[in-house]
C-alpha cells in the first residue's frame, strides 16, 4: 500500500484520537468495503460479514488509542477485522477442515523427475462460462483450507492485496507467505482440476495419457 | 536429466511462486523455460495453475451491502451511548 495513503490513514488516525467523529466516518466511507471482502473471506456469508465489519469498526474506535503510529495502519487495522471475522466465525459450527498435504499435488515416482499428474482442464476453465461455476466451487474450497492457507489465498489472489502488505498483515515473512499462497494455490488447483476432470471425463483421460508418457 | 535442469517436481513444489511473480532471477528463469520448451505437461501445469489464479479473482464480493457505512455508524454510536 502506497506510503502516501498511509500518511492520510495516520492523519484521520490522530483525529480520531482527538475525538473527531468526522474523521471517524470518513475512516468508515474508506474501509468499509475493504474490511467487508476480507470478513466474507472468512466468514462466507453476507449477513455475518456484515456484523463482523460492524465490530471490526467497533474495536477501531475502542482501541484506536493502542495503535502504533510506528506501523501501517492499513496493517492493524486489516489484523483487527480478521480477529473479529475469526471470533465470529468461532461461534458458528466450525466448518470441516482439510490437511493442506491432502492436496498438494500427486506426483508420479517419488524421485523428483517424474511429471506431474493433472486432468487436461485448462481448455474447460479458461471458457468464461465454466470459469464461473469453477469459481462457485473454488469459493467451497477455499473454506476448506486450513485458515492460515485460506487468509493468504484470499488477501492475495481474490482481494488482490500485495503480498508484502499480506505478509506485514499477517505478521510473517514474505518468504513464509509464498510458500503458504503456493501450497493454497496447488491445493485449489488441485480441486479444480478434480472437478473439470469430472466435467470432461474425455478431456481428463487426454490429459493423464498426456502427463504420464 | 543433468544436474542443473530443473526436474517437475522442483518446478511445480518450489518455484513457480519465484517464475510467476518474477522474482526468479535471470539465469534460473532461463533454465526454467529450458525445461518448459521440452515439458508439456509442465507448460500444461502452469496454464492451469494461472487458469486457478484466474477463477479466484471472480470470487471477490462485488456487492458490498450499500448502506453498510451508514450500518457500521449506527452500531458503533449505539454501542458506544450504550457503554458511556
Amino acid at each position: 500500500m502506497a506510503e502516501d495513503q498511509n500518511a492520510s490513514d495516520l492523519e484521520l488516525v490522530r483525529k480520531i484520537k482527538g475525538g473527531d467523529d468526522q474523521a471517524f466516518r470518513e475512516m468508515v466511507e474508506r474501509y468499509h468495503a475493504r474490511v467487508y471482502s476480507l470478513s466474507y473471506g472468512v466468514l462466507h456469508n453476507a449477513e455475518d460479514a456484515e456484523e463482523a465489519t460492524q465490530d471490526a469498526f467497533l474495536t477501531l474506535y475502542r482501541k484506536i488509542d493502542t495503535f502504533d503510529e510506528s506501523r501501517k495502519f492499513f496493517s492493524w487495522f486489516y489484523r483487527v477485522a480478521l480477529n473479529a471475522a475469526y471470533s465470529r466465525a468461532r461461534r458458528r459450527r466450525p466448518g470441516v477442515t482439510v490437511p493442506i498435504d491432502d492436496f498438494v499435488p500427486r506426483l508420479k515416482g517419488g524421485d523428483g523427475q517424474g511429471s506431474p499428474e493433472f486432468a487436461a482442464w485448462v481448455d474447460g476453465i479458461e471458457d468464461e462460462t465454466i470459469s464461473r461455476e469453477l469459481a462457485q466451487r473454488a469459493e467451497d474450497f477455499i473454506q476448506e483450507l486450513p485458515p492460515a492457507y485460506r487468509d493468504v489465498i484470499w488477501m492475495v489472489d481474490v482481494e488482490e492485496m500485495k503480498p508484502a502488505d499480506v505478509a506485514e498483515t499477517l505478521e510473517i515473512s514474505l518468504a513464509a507467505l509464498k510458500s503458504r499462497l503456493h501450497r493454497a494455490r496447488l491445493a485449489v488447483r488441485e480441486r479444480l482440476a478434480e472437478v473439470a476432470s469430472a466435467r470432461n471425463p474425455a478431456g481428463a483421460a487426454e490429459g493423464e495419457r498426456r502427463a504420464a508418457p | 536429466m543433468s544436474h542443473d535442469e530443473f526436474s517437475c517436481r522442483q518446478i511445480i513444489l518450489e518455484s513457480l511462486v519465484e517464475y510467476e511473480d518474477g522474482s526468479m532471477p535471470e539465469t534460473e528463469r532461463m533454465r526454467l523455460e529450458a525445461h518448459l520448451s521440452h515439458c508439456p505437461p509442465c507448460v500444461v501445469f502452469i496454464k492451469s495453475y494461472r487458469a486457478t489464479g484466474r477463477t479466484l479473482r471472480m470470487l471477490k464480493p462485488k456487492d458490498i451491502p450499500c448502506n453498510l457505512a451508514e450500518a457500521v455508524m449506527n452500531f458503533v454510536r449505539e454501542r458506544c451511548k450504550k457503554s458511556s
